[in-house]
């Protein structure tokens, strides 16, 4: 038992957050936290605060901190519109199962549910969109909540916490000490490994002949990275990643073979509908890595290993289901492998990157073209950066030619709302990053679009010296609905286009050091600018209004129907 | 095929719980048709009963994700075959219709229904049974011209099966 400390509720809870490991915490003050602002003034030098500019921007730059370091991120705002903003990054952190603890202010126990000024029933709103919630109305509630918090958020399928904190509790006192939370008895995120489920997957994988690993986020949670490339080796099992999976493996490994889905590589595409046998490790066959799912991987047996029993079978029926810690499962499973080589197999991939370079690739690539290409443009950045950058995304097309054209050498490298599609998610994300692993560089990656959600986090990146880097796709569209409407909607660009203000302009009244490149022949020299630049530096990059991302499987299309250009 | 699915939930007894046990049901646009929520034999450990038509591959992922909901403690899905399930309802009848009619007399005596309450304006019969044999006495005092008012439990269950323990060992012995 810890020593015993007489302290008010809202200095419980930063000693709470510190007992966690906490250094950082994200947040915006308001009136219904300003108690457990008023003892954060004492803590300024163990628990480093970043006030952000928007509480959206809070959340966000919590999870790119949660993503990059694998550690739990943390935010705080007040209540009402504190937490309503939360909501987005909430959603978006629970469908990318990220762990993240969110503390929001409530009015005083005494006028709940009173509609008092800015009340909001936060509980209730976070229900649907958090791994758990809850509401803390004695500060001697705080150390247990605290707790609990922690060990759900990160545990089992990570994702986010909040906890309501009012007012009377934060100024109440409370003898505090501070036990970890180790076990609950309705909650056993760690599942016992089926071991002669791993028996039949060896089996199945020994008889296989064309198996293929499906890559998702799960290995970099569960830190499975070595035993999947341990195990790809030992059977010569080529591996496609998920979007949330981009980074686990270098994408200069030899069995690694590109994207799966949407706007995927030929190559991981093709063989997923040739394969016989697909090994899923901690991914969950989302809409836009199957396409059709009746059309789905019509030769290939499924073998699914999730920690989350609700994700086996859950899109599409599965063979055997594995539930487990992709770590444990991925170690079992290569003690029993064969060891064999499978060169004609793999002659399926070198011939469709051939075919995804020819058709694809290098048309964008194409010097004599007018404009820069976004596909020229994440080129050179990857080419700058030689794999050793994190890389945060926006959503849409600059996320998509992010996935497809950044490489990677470490794992936790590539940032990007996945699940919920979250535009103006990239700007903070990539502060929060950068403030997670400081001694890496971080490119921000957005487009016109999505920047102008989070502008203000430039002041956040200012007030801080948050040395990251920007680049801005400037299309001076909405792409990727602009490219649906294109192909689907008959050219219809209802409401795509924007007008857009001096971006560099706007960088610079924020103190960071600013340029803007249109020219083919000077891209190159501006981004490695961007590269050598010391703190942040911003780069708008001017680029083709009419690009379009392929190859594109369309929206419920078969992933054999995928198509390379208009 | 759409049919009738008991679930049977065992949770931790907190707020919120509840909320986020419907709220699955509302995602999926499942309507709940009767839920009962009720402390179970162990103190702090409470029992869910809900029923809803819903297909059985729904009800399957349906109870994983609730398997998911950190102070579930145990959630198993059920068709009415596999359960003994027997509710409460209560009607009211003014006495004078009551005395005047007849048939009040032989309704009680055949459904097996007792009375509970007579008073000089209105008698109380209760009645436990299937919710087909609740409703059949119902359609019965309304054909009669009888019924003012009529109120229902939800479903209350135990398994058919002789050796099914309700909750893990583990949990009991705590």
């Amino acid at each position: 038992m810890a020593r015993k400390q007489r302290v008010k509720g809202a200095e419980a809870l930063l000693l709470s957050l510190l007992a966690e490991g906490t250094d950082t915490i994200f947040g915006y003050p308001g009136g219904q936290v300003i108690p457990v602002y008023d003892h954060l003034y004492d803590y300024r030098d163990r628990l480093h605060h970043i006030l952000t500019r928007h509480e959206q921007g809070a959340v966000h730059a919590a999870q790119g901190y949660a993503r990059a370091t694998g550690r739990v991120g943390v935010c705080l705002a007040t209540s009402g519109p504190g937490a309503t903003n939360l909501v987005t990054g909430i959603a978006d952190a629970m469908l990318d199962s990220t762990p993240l603890v969110c503390i929001t202010g409530q009015v005083p126990s005494s006028l709940l549910g009173t509609d008092a000024f800015q009340e909001a029933d936060t509980i209730s709103m976070t229900m649907p969109i958090s791994k758990w919630n809850f509401q803390v109305t004695k500060a001697s509630e705080i150390p247990r909540a605290i707790a609990k918090a922690f060990y759900i958020a990160r545990s089992g399928r990570p994702g986010p916490v909040v906890i309501d904190f009012t007012k009377d509790a934060q100024v109440e006192e409370v003898d505090f000490s501070y036990q970890p939370c180790l076990y609950l008895r309705s909650y056993h995120p760690k599942p016992d490994l089926d071991t002669e489920a791993i028996t039949r997957a060896v089996e199945m994988i020994n008889a296989s002949e064309r198996p293929l690993l499906l890559v998702g986020q799960g290995v970099k949670l569960s830190g499975a990275e070595t035993a999947l490339i341990e195990l790809a080796e030992a059977a010569s099992i080529p591996m496609g990643e998920t979007l949330m999976g981009i980074s686990a493996v270098p994408n200069d490994h030899p069995l690694f073979i590109g994207n799966l889905g949407m706007h995927g590589n030929l190559a991981a595409n093709e063989m997923t509908q040739q394969s016989d046998l697909i090994i899923a490790v901690g991914m969950r066959f989302s809409d836009r890595v199957t396409g059709d799912v009746n059309t789905y991987a019509p030769k290939a047996e499924i073998i699914q290993i999730d920690i989350d029993a609700a994700e086996l079978g859950k899109n599409l029926p599965v063979a055997l289901p594995i539930h487990a810690d992709a770590r444990e499962a991925l170690e079992a499973l290569k003690r029993g492998i064969r060891h064999c080589e499978r060169p004609q197999w793999m002659e399926v991939a070198v011939r469709k990157q051939a075919e995804e370079q020819r058709e694809v690739i290098d048309p964008a690539l194409d010097p004599s073209l007018e404009h820069i290409t976004m596909c020229r443009a994440l080129h050179a950045l990857a080419e700058a950066e030689q794999g050793q950058a994190v890389i945060v995304t926006d959503v849409g097309q600059n996320q998509m030619f992010s996935a497809r054209y950044s490489r990677f050498k470490e794992t936790r490298s590539f940032i990007t709302s996945g699940g919920l599609g979250t535009m103006g998610f990239g700007l903070p994300a990539a502060m929060g990053a950068k403030l997670g692993v400081p001694d890496k560089e971080v490119v921000a990656v957005l487009g016109d679009g999505g920047f102008q959600m989070s502008i203000q986090e430039l002041g956040t990146i200012m007030q801080n010296k948050i040395g990251l880097k920007i680049i801005v796709l400037n299309n001076t569209y909405l792409g990727m609905v602009r490219q649906w409407q294109q192909l689907f909607w008959n050219r219809r660009y209802s409401f795509t286009e924007l007008e857009n203000p001096d971006f560099p302009a706007v960088a610079r009244a924020y103190g960071i050091p600013a340029e803007r490149v249109s020219d083919p022949n000077e891209l190159n020299a501006a981004i490695e600018r961007l590269v050598q630049a010391q703190g942040a530096y911003f780069l708008e990059i001017v680029v083709r209004p009419e690009e379009n991302v392929f190859p594109m499987v369309p929206a419920g299309a078969s992933l054999s129907n995928i198509i390379c250009k208009e | 095929m759409v049919k009738e699915y008991i679930v049977i939930a065992f949770t931790e007894n907190q707020i919120g719980v509840l909320n986020r046990i419907t709220a699955l049901y509302l995602r999926r646009k499942i309507n709940i048709e009767s839920l009962k929520v009720s402390e179970s034999s162990i103190k702090g450990i409470s029992m869910f009963v809900i029923s809803a038509f819903t297909s059985s591959e729904t009800i399957d992922k349906l109870v994983k994700q609730l398997r998911n909901i950190i102070d579930v403690i145990q959630v198993e899905y059920y068709t009415n075959e596999e359960l003994i399930t027997q509710e409460i309802a209560l009607y009211k009848i003014s006495t004078k219709l009551f005395r005047q009619n007849g048939a009040t007399d032989r309704i009680v005596r055949e459904w097996n229904a007792r009375i509970i309450e007579i008073n000089p304006s209105f008698v109380v019969v209760e009645k436990t049974g299937t919710r087909e044999e609740i409703e059949q006495m119902r359609q019965e005092f309304e054909r009669q011209q009888l019924l003012q008012e009529f109120t229902r439990s939800g479903t209350v269950v135990l398994h058919r099966e002789p050796w099914v323990q309700a909750l893990p060992n583990q949990i009991i012995s705590q």
